[in-house]
């Protein structure tokens, strides 16, 4: 317990670790806003002409008024064809007849728009959203993967080990590539909970290798083996004594792992694999960018990328201060 | 030599896993490509015709033995999409992604190396911070930006390199073709390699005989150059040599944007075509690639470092 | 006297007008698969084969619209027994490449040649994607080396345009012999090009045949040009931005930015212009359309309520929005099943189905799909109503889901995407598991009866995927196909067309412009709406 207080006093010292965390909080509530509807929820809106660009670059903006589609030019020529709704329709048409609605769309916007007229700001807010669970899921996921297996593989030996040891191998050796491939077709494509279990299914390799080698350190330890004397069980052992004093590495492992995901779902995007059209994530806004950049627009590669950026830096280097705070290095 | 055995051994079951895995699952999910084979307008007899010559209508422990036999002799046959042998198709695209990765290997751990050490050195300094979290910035962009936005500026609007494209001799790809793709994979692992790098170091410089040589009156440059990095040349060489299986198939985003024929992006043509013969070669020979490295790598450590007890 | 030797071989060359420092460079943006005209169906590999091999007939480069022509046979064909029997007489003098597979020996084109070419279509030892264009053909003698008879199970007044076709050209028996499974590989023609260099999936270098027969236009000798150079290039970005480096001579696919050079009433932008680059545009041949599978539980079916669940639906989408935002304004609204170019296109023909999403949600309403607690319709006896658009999952299938969302979200009905990779799709599809996705369609040849065959019942499973079986529509096919073209025929294609509209099985969306950027040096370019390139034709201007 005194090493977790020992952490937080050390953390407190450093500044850089600081600033980190009240960013990554920061970027959490505004996502947790969006999940809430607070921010973001109109986002899928199509408020501006396509492609309009940001306020700073187009700073008189106009609206256009467009004529939403009405009945356009239709043949009456049937050519001797009977349609069997043609009653119901003409009936229709005639109910109908009158002016056509019209809407408004801006012609710039904040941070400009994309193809359909979204605004690109609220994209990259609700983005945040999404991409941060992704992250914090699937990092969640393969964290809970790889600490139990490693715990069973590190603790057990024998051929719990060996089990554990050639399904890590198997994993391992499949390119990466393929493996996501081979999963995303089996899982089919639903959104979000797809991304996170194949980032999951896939991730927990790294995570297993550094519990099961804690594990192993660890059993042979007294206080171990001083509960050995006490009759605990061994699922006692494994996660009421020896898992909160891994806990730390997991924790770091589980953070590193945030960050890695949020990158690779951008990846996954772009091959197809990334969430689906009812949500936003800034891996779909990335995966938009190759058209759009040598066209000129420049302004959804680059919200996204700052967004990503700042949030995955800010992840980082907090990453860093906790681990320093937890395993100081003596110099 | 009995651990060498005993590994050796272990890549028994680690392929037979591998060979299950792969199979099953695009078995199970890779698709039929019969169908796509087959063309605009075929009659279900034509489909048949071919799942009879392309083998997928025999029952499937006949097809996994046929598989088994396939890695045991190398030789998987010939693609589904273009006939080319599939020994073919890996001898002439390997050249190609090489010629990227190995100078792009070489180049950044060069790089990174000395970095890393210019910041051990200046440990725990402004300078020290400022590279770390410039380093964290730059990792935290995303691959595809750095490849768009360096293919537009350096090969079109600078015109310094071809945009894309690939040329016919090693010379031509390596001081024209090669260079943008190399570049931009060098800066996207700059940053990750010089922390890796800068934690060996410091690990290193925390040892009991950096204090002896400093004890000694060894200046900090000379600990840093004869004493550490030849201690940390281990964990780097292997470090190394285990991405490389990795980043043969990893490549394809470069690959793509670049138009380089390389083993990446014919991964993925392949399984964009369901092209079931070049799939299975390439999860065999990178996962025995890989296994290779990993053990290769924990040898090093073993033979070079007493002090490592593996079990 | 080496110089005289030079100057010897220059002269001597002279009669070869291809000149090898004439080099095109152009770009496919999907990879070949093979050179073997019996095992390829791909639209790239087929480009390149045009260039190698040599059908009976081609078609006029300039002769608008499509017009047939003999190419190696001396006329077009000789047509008899009410459409069922072609005799054609294939032209003395003409040879194919050297090659190894010949031995040393000096090998002349016969109508042999064409009969073993033909035959190997149907041969399931090739399994060849392109049997079906074959199909038909009963018997094929040859009662003399230069003399051809084709016998047809049915009668087909089209068929001269399959012996146009540029997979039908003649491959040498010796070759196909000699190369074996590496055929595809190794390709033996006899036309203006052969196979000098080639990078699977990477690169193609063709040169000038030096043995092609002399075919002349405006005086002068083809080719011009002495090679040709493919690059396979898969990113627009990379092919846009080598175009503008002036690393290739031609680039078409660039729909996706052609707003960077076209402006919005389809002219090339001035800064373009000024530098010499010249712009060619035409419609493609082809149609694409959103497809309803009509043997599907919720959608399919010709009871009233279904037509009225799928009319709704093709009026909520929006057309102009596809072609405005998704096809960046470079497509044409396909208003006919048969696109412009080809025989039996009627340019004032408009479709009966309007875009009025009003309309299809009282459609909807009239006919009992009630909206339910959560604002999504049901059916009308009350079960859950859920349409499931089929797609792939890249990028550019996205924006169409997409698209596709806004539709069904105007009239309420729930949408699922179904993705999956283009084998898996092309499978369920045939076996007509799907239920809403989009096709495409693109000549084959330039008659309406390609386009037609689209929606005929017996082609259900193969090229009709909206699984579309009326008797009404089928009896009007068949009497179209023993009709040539003309009034007559295009009163049955009305009818057609209608029917098609009016069970709502299609909702035509848009043909496609084909912008080509040429770079100032090419001379003599027009697109042609059927051949695949234009090499044979085409002039490149060096600098001095």
């Amino acid at each position: 317990m005194s090493l977790w207080l020992l952490a937080w006093q050390r953390f407190l010292r450093d500044r850089v670790g600081i600033a980190s965390a009240i960013v990554v909080v920061v970027f959490i509530a505004i996502a947790a806003a969006s999940a809430a509807g607070w921010v973001a929820r109109d986002w899928g809106k199509e408020v501006g002409v396509s492609y309009a660009p940001p306020r700073f670059v187009k700073p008189n903006p106009a609206e256009q008024k467009a004529g939403l589609a009405g009945p356009s030019d239709v043949s009456r020529n049937d050519y001797g064809i009977r349609d069997p709704l043609a009653p119901e329709l003409a009936e229709i048409r005639a109910g109908l007849a009158g002016a056509s609605p019209t809407e408004k769309r801006a012609t710039s916007l904040a941070f400009g728009a994309d193809k359909w007229g979204r605004d690109v700001l609220q994209k990259a807010v609700k983005g945040t959203e999404t991409s941060l669970v992704v992250g914090l899921a699937s990092a969640a996921l393969a964290a809970f993967l790889g600490t139990l297996f490693g715990a069973f593989a590190g603790y057990r030996g024998g051929w719990v080990d060996d089990f554990f040891n050639w399904l890590y191998s198997v994993f391992t050796a499949i390119p990466y590539l393929l493996l996501v491939l081979a999963i995303a077709a089996v899982l089919g494509q639903k959104g979000v909970s797809t991304v996170i279990l194949i980032l999951g299914l896939t991730g927990w390799t790294g995570i297993f290798r550094l519990v099961r080698a804690e594990y192993l350190k660890h059993k042979v330890r007294e206080y171990v083996l001083a509960a050995d004397s006490i009759g605990a069980s061994d699922a006692r052992r494994m996660f009421a004594h020896i898992l909160p004093n891994v806990s730390h590495v997991v924790l770091v492992q589980l953070s590193l792992h945030v960050v890695l995901f949020i990158k690779s779902e951008v990846i996954l995007s772009f091959l197809g694999f990334g969430v689906g059209i009812d949500t936003v994530s800034w891996g779909s806004m990335l995966a938009e960018a190759p058209s759009e950049l040598i066209l000129g627009m420049w302004w959804q590669i680059t919200a996204a990328t700052i967004a990503m950026a700042l949030a995955v830096t800010a992840f980082s280097l907090f990453t860093d201060s906790v681990r320093d705070a937890l395993d100081p290095r003596l110099e | 030599m009995s651990y060498l055995v005993r590994r050796l051994w272990q890549f028994v079951p680690t392929l037979a896993g591998v060979i299950l895995l792969v199979f099953f699952l695009f078995n199970w999910v890779g698709g039929d490509p019969a169908y796509m084979l087959a063309g605009k307008i075929a009659s279900p007899e034509a489909i048949e015709n071919i799942r009879r010559q392309i083998g997928v209508d025999q029952p499937y422990w006949v097809q996994l033995w046929i598989f088994v036999k396939q890695v045991a002799t190398a030789d998987f046959g010939a693609s589904w999409s273009t006939n080319e042998r599939v020994s073919q198709i890996f001898a002439t695209r390997l050249g190609p992604s090489l010629t990227v990765l190995i100078p792009l290997l070489l180049a950044s751990t060069l790089l990174s190396l000395a970095v890393a050490m210019l910041v051990a050195y200046y440990r725990g300094s402004l300078t020290d911070r400022a590279a770390m979290i410039g380093c964290t910035v730059g990792q935290s962009i995303s691959i595809l930006v750095y490849i768009l936005v360096f293919q537009y500026v350096l090969g079109y609007q600078l015109a310094w390199f071809p945009v894309q494209g690939w040329g016919s001799t090693l010379g031509e790809n390596l001081t024209r073709y090669a260079v943008l793709p190399i570049v931009v994979g060098v800066v996207v692992s700059l940053a990750p390699d010089i922390r890796l790098y800068r934690t060996f170091f410091l690990d290193e410089i925390g040892q009991d005989y950096v204090r002896t040589a400093r004890a000694k009156g060894l200046g900090e440059g000379r600990v840093l150059w004869l004493h550490v990095l030849r201690n940390a040349a281990i964990p780097v060489a292997t470090n190394v040599l285990i991405q490389l299986p990795g980043l043969l198939a990893g490549a394809f985003l470069i690959e793509r944007f670049f138009s380089i024929p390389g083993i990446g992006r014919e991964v993925i043509l392949a399984v964009e075509r369901s092209d079931f013969p070049v799939i299975k070669a390439v999860t065999v020979y990178v996962a025995i690639a890989t296994m290779v490295m990993n053990l290769t790598a924990d040898l090093l450590y073993r033979a070079l470092d007493p002090r490592v007890q593996l079990k | 006297m080496r110089a005289l030797g030079l100057l010897l071989a220059l002269a001597i060359s002279g009669a070869q007008a291809a000149d090898p420092a004439k080099i095109l460079r152009v770009t496919f943006q999907a990879a070949e698969t093979g050179f073997d005209p019996a095992k390829v169906s791909d639209y790239y590999s087929g480009t390149v084969i045009e260039a190698i091999f040599d059908p009976l007939l081609t078609y006029d480069y300039l002769a608008r619209p499509a017009t047939l022509v003999p190419n190696t046979a001396v006329a077009l064909p000789r047509i008899t027994d009410g459409g069922r029997t072609y005799t054609l007489q294939v032209r003395r003098g003409i040879y194919f490449a050297e090659d190894a597979a010949f031995k040393g020996a000096r090998r002349e084109l016969t109508a042999l040649d064409y009969a073993y070419s033909l035959r190997r279509f149907l041969d399931p030892k090739n399994r060849s994607p392109y049997a079906f264009l074959f199909e038909g053909i009963a018997g094929i003698e040859t009662p003399d080396r230069q003399t051809i008879v084709i016998r047809l199970k049915r009668t087909d007044f089209n068929f001269a345009h399959v012996l146009a076709f540029p997979l039908a050209g003649a491959v040498a028996r010796e070759a196909i012999e000699h190369y074996g499974d590496e055929s595809a590989a190794h390709p033996v023609g006899s036309g203006p090009f052969r196979l000098k260099r080639y990078v699977r999936s990477s690169k193609i270098v063709l040169e000038a045949n030096p043995g092609f027969r002399e075919v002349t236009r405006e005086g002068e000798r083809l080719p011009k040009i002495g090679g040709v150079e493919v690059s396979i290039m898969e990113e627009t970005q990379s092919r846009w931005l080598a175009f503008q480096r002036g690393e290739s001579d031609m680039e078409y696919q660039l729909s996706e930015v052609a707003s960077a050079f076209i402006t919005e009433d389809g002219k090339l932008r001035p800064e373009f212009a000024a530098r010499g680059i010249q712009l060619d545009r035409s419609v493609d041949p082809e149609i694409i359309y959103l497809y309803f599978n009509m043997q599907d539980k919720t959608v399919g079916g010709l009871a009233k309520e279904k037509i009225a669940l799928r009319r709704a639906i093709a009026m909520s989408y929006s057309v102009d929005d596809q072609i405005r935002i998704i096809r960046k304004g470079q497509a044409v609204r396909a208003q006919y099943p048969i696109p412009p170019g080809v025989a039996g296109h009627d340019p004032d023909y408009r479709s009966a189905i309007p875009h009025d999403p009003r309309a299809a949600n009282a459609l909807l309403d009239r006919f009992g799909y009630r909206r339910g607690a959560d604002g999504f319709r049901r059916m009308p006896g009350g079960e859950p109503l859920v349409i499931r658009y089929s797609s792939m999952p890249t990028e550019r299938d996205r924006q169409f889901d997409e698209l596709m969302k806004r539709a069904l979200d105007s009239i309420g009905v729930r949408l699922e995407i179904h993705k999956d990779r283009f084998p898996e799709l092309l499978k369920l599809e045939n076996q007509c598991r799907l239920m809403v996705k989009h096709s495409a369609w693109i000549a084959d040849y330039p008659d309406g009866d390609n386009f037609m065959q689209l929606l005929y019942g017996p082609n259900s499973g193969q090229s009709n995927n909206a699984c579309y079986k009326s008797a009404e529509y089928d009896k009007r096919y068949e009497r179209s196909r023993l009709l040539p073209q003309g009034p007559a025929r295009d009163r049955l294609y009305h009818e057609m067309a209608r029917l098609m509209e009016t069970d709502t099985v299609w909702l035509l969306t848009d043909s496609r412009y084909r912008n080509v950027l040429l770079q100032p040096r090419v001379q003599g370019f027009h697109k042609h709406p059927v051949m695949h390139q234009e090499w044979l034709y085409i002039d490149l201007e060096l600098p001095r």
